[in-house]
């Protein structure tokens, strides 16, 4: 019975070891690149510390989106992307995500996912070529996506609404 | 992805498989072979079962805030110049050259040899002792062939019509009671071959032939396959010193070179491979020693409780 214990207490602190390098692994390679994908202030920390420039920025917000984004993730490597988070002025959940990469494999589709896709169509984006997706979140709540590829960014903004205000604060983003 | 994410999943379920092996004192090459088996299999399907229920685990935010996110370390990159992606993928191709010269070959070549050769010897007749361990075994008699060889060699072909091989240098050097209990190990690999789940893990294993892992871990299931063989046998004899003897003879063979006249230069390279048999022969001698007939049952609670562990903390890393 004893030894059954220390077993256990054994693989306890086995666990508690592995946990710990585990973590202290994954924050390691930040010490030694600081242009890896981690969180920042304000847009313009992004701007001056990863030295990304062309980013689009919003500049129309309705009333029920909260000013500044409650959460930005940017990283200047392996390729240049911002993910920021936007939350809900009265709930406080998070309401709009925008995501600007520089490549297809950065995605963010666990805050605000899909349940259902009602319409997926081709949507003229100030002359551009958006696909917008609309369709129902969680809770059977609205929900709508606006993608378009600008330069070398690949530009999503999921909200949960229908698209009409969507749209707008896409157009605010380009010139 | 699958291919870095199943490298974590399985480090970390060897780690602390091994951990719980030692913790609880495990000994008994059964249960072993189970939490072994459990660390070859588990990569294969912890990144899409993990997918599955999860889809947003992929997501930037679920890594950004994981236990550990393996994209952090390929991504970096040493002096500015070369990733560490590079070198894990280098790491990849070394095992899988290893995988395919060490076990894939070797295996096609056996099977096919194993179909178009025809063994030369003389078969020796029906055994009472043979015909008693393949009935306990719920195996058909296997028939035995005597191959005209002064080194001592015993082997066994799987299949169908299942054959032991023997050479007349092993049934000099061998007394009775050890012929036995050679034939009863090779009995016993004959009875385990005919199990559908190990050719069913082999080709499982092979998914991931790429992961360095999984390659040292099946090697040690093969071995704890050899000691499992070692304890039927044992069950079967009830001799487990004339196994032992046995294994000695074939161990001395082993160790002492043919006399050769050449000059010989002062430092001789061992085959890795040889020097890892023989150590495992030593193994299994000092088992057979101090008798391992031991209680096979049990280790099943043990073996979820480490396995829900290892499938819990693997969710997080991505």
């Amino acid at each position: 019975m004893r030894a059954k214990s220390y077993g256990f207490l054994y693989l306890l602190l086995t666990i508690a070891a592995v946990l710990i390098v585990l973590k202290t692994l994954n924050w390691l390679p930040t010490m030694f690149q600081k242009d890896m994908l981690r969180k920042f202030d304000s847009m313009d920390e992004v701007q001056s510390k990863l030295n990304i420039r062309d980013l689009l920025v919003p500049s129309y917000f309705p009333e029920s989106i909260m000013w500044p984004p409650s959460e930005i993730l940017a990283q200047a490597k392996p390729y240049p992307a911002v993910l920021m988070i936007f939350n809900d002025a009265k709930t406080r959940d998070v309401a709009l995500v925008i995501s600007e990469a520089a490549s297809d494999a950065f995605s963010e589709n666990s805050l605000l996912p899909f349940v259902q896709i009602t319409r997926k169509v081709p949507f003229d984006l100030k002359n551009r070529k958006a696909l917008l997706e609309v369709g129902t979140c969680k809770k059977d709540e609205p929900c709508s996506r606006l993608s378009w590829t600008e330069n070398k960014y690949r530009i999503v903004l999921t909200m949960k609404s229908p698209p009409f205000e969507l749209v707008r604060i896409a157009e605010g983003m380009l010139p | 992805m699958y291919v870095a994410q199943s490298f974590c999943h399985s480090l970390i379920a060897s780690v602390l498989m091994d951990q719980a092996l030692s913790a609880w004192k495990i000994d008994d090459p059964a249960i072993r072979q189970r939490f072994r088996l459990t660390v070859v299999l588990f990569p294969v399907f912890s990144f899409p079962f993990y997918q599955a229920i999860d889809p947003g685990r992929g997501s930037v935010l679920f890594r950004q805030n994981a236990l550990f996110d393996v994209n952090r370390w390929l991504n970096m990159e040493i002096w500015g110049a070369v990733s560490f992606g590079l070198l894990f993928l280098i790491v990849l191709a070394i095992t899988s050259l290893i995988f395919l010269f060490q076990e894939m070959i070797p295996i096609l070549k056996h099977t096919l040899e194993s179909r178009t050769m025809e063994h030369e010897g003389t078969r020796r007749e029906p055994d009472p002792f043979i015909e008693s361990a393949s009935r306990a075994l719920k195996i058909e008699t296997p028939q035995v062939l005597i191959v005209e060889d002064d080194e001592p060699v015993i082997f066994s072909t799987t299949g169908k019509n299942a054959l032991i091989v023997v050479s007349t240098g092993l049934t000099r050097s061998l007394t009775q009671d050890e012929m036995h209990a050679a034939l009863a190990h090779e009995i016993a690999h004959i009875a385990r071959s005919q199990r559908p789940l190990l050719l069913a893990v082999f080709f499982l294993r092979m998914i991931l032939f790429f992961n360095p892992v999984v390659l040292i871990e099946f090697r040690r299931v093969v071995r704890n396959e050899e000691k499992i063989c070692d304890d039927i046998a044992v069950l079967l004899t009830h001799r487990p010193e004339a196994l032992a003897e046995a294994l000695k003879k074939f161990y001395a063979v082993r160790k002492t070179p043919e006399p050769d006249t050449k000059p010989k230069p002062l430092f001789t390279p061992v085959p890795l491979e040889e020097y890892s048999y023989n150590i495992q022969l030593d193994g299994r001698i000092a088992r057979l020693v101090q008798d391992p007939r031991r209680n096979a049952r049990g280790g099943w609670v043990l073996l979820i409780v480490v396995f829900l562990i290892v499938a819990s903390i693997n969710y997080f890393v991505v």
